[in-house]
């Protein structure tokens, strides 16, 4: 068994869920809720190196939130990166499953696509919406300047 | 006394045709009294008076009051308000009380005196999740980035409900933005669970599920993006239904993940639940991914128990999810639900184990997909438009700092994994394996629906845990939505109920079967549902709070 099948089979197994495969699954044992923390920790260290793949970057916390317009504290970096890394590695376990002709699922597709016209309406009550504006002179909604960045 | 009266749990045989109520309720006078000013914890066994101990429909039952002048409005709303702030020290389901309850229980007593129509609502207090709009009340979404703030607008399920005739009694307690399972991610307070205030009501919906299961309101709505409707209901001891996706308008309803969210409804009985969805149901112009499908009438559904047969469920095919009876479920959940699917095998059902071998990888797809989509849809939370403003000297620093002010640790932490999961290059890797995901899930969710006519599993691994034993441990907290994000995933519709206690806290604590139908298919959740929950012999579901 490859190792990626190997950690994908225990941390399956880790989250105490039967998966079809043809292998049988190494660690037999079962885990208790309470404790799957701390397996899947240790698996995770194991796995983090063969589940990521080559060419996918180990998350970057300070640009990541430059990305999202979030000003960081150093505190929160050091606090959200541990448990960010932990979360993008077990999200890595996707990379170990056959799914070469599935079809991308949009969303529940529960009904056939009904598409509406695209046409503007007016909301009806204008002067509410702008009332709620923080920073607002007729007709503009204020902000302040933007710098370029080099 | 009559402005105290409390309409009892008791109150099983509900008639239906109408008969009249004043025998009713005289004779149940004293025992409403005394079921308000005893606060023993239920027992167990079934209670002497009735032979049915579940209750039947609050919504049908106030609406009966009203119309044979029994009661006002104003008199059911007083007695739900000091029920409200009689308990509400204690559980903080609320972010916001209403100050115009009696107000408008006046304008319906005002229409009765004029022998004018009613509303199949009117009278019935409805707690509102506040991530859910509504117009002349703050609406936070649970976050600070929205204190204060007062959308322009009403999110369309409230509209229908007010128009029915119902009453905003307020707004209730959330995670921020719907993003947790406790609720102890709102910003503002953390609410208790009233079988036991030192446990968590669970999440995201947790002020919602509180507050019926407290008595506080007659139902409520909430918001289901991964089993944020079903696990509160589960851990409160309620009914909390998730209709399919599409059935009910999302406009109003503040964005997590577009593709997953839903409204959903919690009541004391499935019949409430029922009733509350008919009234938002529907076809919405402003909601362009609501169904065309009309929302039935689902009034006439609920019999009564004296009405059933013997196998009032025969021919029912129940599938019982094998992957969610594995070890890591906690062993009194497990024999809970085993003895809940006992049940419908005496009211007539086949039950057979049914395997659903993709349902592990759910888990990561829908944090992959819910984290994705959040991270865009609270883009929209820079602090210019609406909401809280940070001063700042340049445009940056202002997005920035508004919403590292306005996010608590949760929201933050998934918007970046989402910013990641959605970076360029990463695509194919995260989101689209995600997407593939959500195709295989929903294949065998409809394979699996076709062998059988409702499918079902436990609403949580375990009953509800302590306030502050998962906060620090993301994925602790993400393990227990494993029976639920599979749902949302295939857009199918699911019904938890009450069926059973473990043991914790002064009373035990209530642990939910959650029930899981064919897309649209609600009407059938529902009758079995209800057919379930007045049969059930031996449990009152009333929280010793």
């Amino acid at each position: 068994m490859t190792r990626q099948a190997h950690c994908q089979t225990v941390s399956l197994k880790v989250l105490n869920l039967n998966w079809k495969s043809h292998t049988p699954p190494v660690d037999s044992s079962s885990c208790p809720l309470p404790s799957l923390h701390s397996t899947l920790r240790r698996i995770l260290r194991n796995c983090s190196t063969a589940a990521t793949g080559s060419s996918l970057q180990p998350p970057d916390v300070p640009r990541l939130a430059e990305t999202a317009r979030i000003s960081l504290t150093p505190i929160e970096v050091e606090e959200f990166t541990p448990k960010i890394r932990q979360v993008i590695d077990w999200f890595g376990q996707l990379q170990d499953v056959e799914l070469q002709s599935v079809e991308p699922a949009l969303r529940a597709d529960t009904e056939a696509y009904n598409l509406r016209e695209d046409t503007p309406e007016t909301f009806e009550n204008r002067e509410a919406m702008v009332s709620g504006v923080p920073s607002y002179e007729e007709p503009y909604i204020k902000v302040p300047k933007v710098l370029s960045k080099e | 006394m009559l402005s105290t009266i409390q309409f009892p749990r008791s109150l099983s045989r509900f008639p239906l045709p109408l008969r009249p109520l004043q025998a009713l309720s005289s004779s149940h006078r004293s025992a409403t009294t005394s079921a308000l000013t005893d606060q023993s914890p239920p027992s167990t066994s079934p209670s002497p008076s009735s032979s049915s101990s579940s209750s039947s429909s609050q919504i049908l039952s106030i609406r009966h009051s009203l119309l044979s002048r029994e009661l006002t409005a104003t008199q059911v709303a007083e007695s739900y308000l000091s029920r409200l702030r009689l308990v509400e020290p204690h559980l903080n389901s609320f972010l916001h009380v209403s100050d115009s309850v009696l107000r408008e229980a006046q304008e319906i007593d005002d229409k009765l005196s004029r022998n004018e129509d009613i509303g199949p609502l009117a009278g019935v207090l409805v707690g509102v999740k506040d991530n859910i709009c509504t117009a002349d009340m703050p609406s936070t979404g649970g976050s600070r980035i929205l204190e204060n703030y007062r959308p322009p607008f009403d999110a369309t399920a409230v509209k229908r409900v007010k128009a029915l005739g119902g009453i905003v009694v307020g707004k209730t307690n959330l995670d921020e933005f719907g993003m947790g399972s406790t609720t102890e991610g709102s910003a503002y307070k953390v609410t208790s669970n009233p079988w036991d205030i030192s446990r968590v009501p669970g999440g995201s919906s947790g002020g919602s599920a509180a507050a019926v299961s407290a008595r506080q309101c007659a139902v409520s709505l909430g918001s289901d993006t991964g089993g944020s409707v079903r696990q509160p209901a589960s851990f409160c001891g309620v009914v909390g239904l998730k209709p399919t996706y599409g059935r009910v308008s999302r406009y109003g309803l503040m964005a997590y993940a577009s593709s997953l969210d839903v409204i959903g409804c919690f009541g004391s009985s499935v019949a409430d639940a029922g009733i509350l969805l008919g009234a938002i149901s529907g076809h919405d112009r402003l909601d362009a991914t609501s169904s065309d499908r009309g929302a039935p009438d689902f009034t006439a559904h609920f019999p009564p128990a004296d009405a059933f047969g013997a196998k009032p469920l025969q021919g029912l095919r129940v599938g019982l999810i094998r992957e969610t009876l594995d070890s890591g479920v906690d062993h009194g959940v497990t024999s809970t639900v085993q003895r809940a699917a006992s049940h419908l095998e005496e009211l007539g059902c086949t039950v057979k184990e049914v395997s659903l071998p993709s349902f592990s990888l759910g888990l990561p797809a829908y944090y992959i997909l819910a984290s994705s989509e959040s991270s865009s849809n609270l883009s929209r939370y820079d602090g210019v438009r609406y909401g809280s403003q940070a001063a700042a000297e340049e445009l940056n620093s202002l997005y920035g700092d508004s919403r590292a002010r306005g996010f608590g640790a949760e929201v933050k932490m998934r918007i970046l994994m989402g910013t990641y999961a959605l970076s360029a290059g990463y695509y194919n890797a995260y989101y689209k394996r995600a997407q593939q995901v959500r195709t295989v899930i929903r294949k065998s969710f409809k394979a699996a629906l076709d062998e059988n006519d409702i499918l079902i599993s436990p609403a949580a691994p375990s009953a509800a845990y302590k306030i502050g034993e998962k906060k620090n441990d993301p994925l602790a907290m993400y393990a227990g939505d494993i029976m639920t994000v599979n749902v949302n995933l295939a857009g199918l519709p699911a019904l938890v109920l009450p069926c059973g206690f473990v043991e914790g806290g002064p009373a035990g604590l209530p642990v939910g079967l959650q029930m899981i139908g064919a897309a649209f298919d609600e009407e059938k959740l529902l009758k079995v549902g209800h057919i379930f929950e007045q049969t059930l012999q031996g449990h009152r579901f009333v929280p010793p709070l």
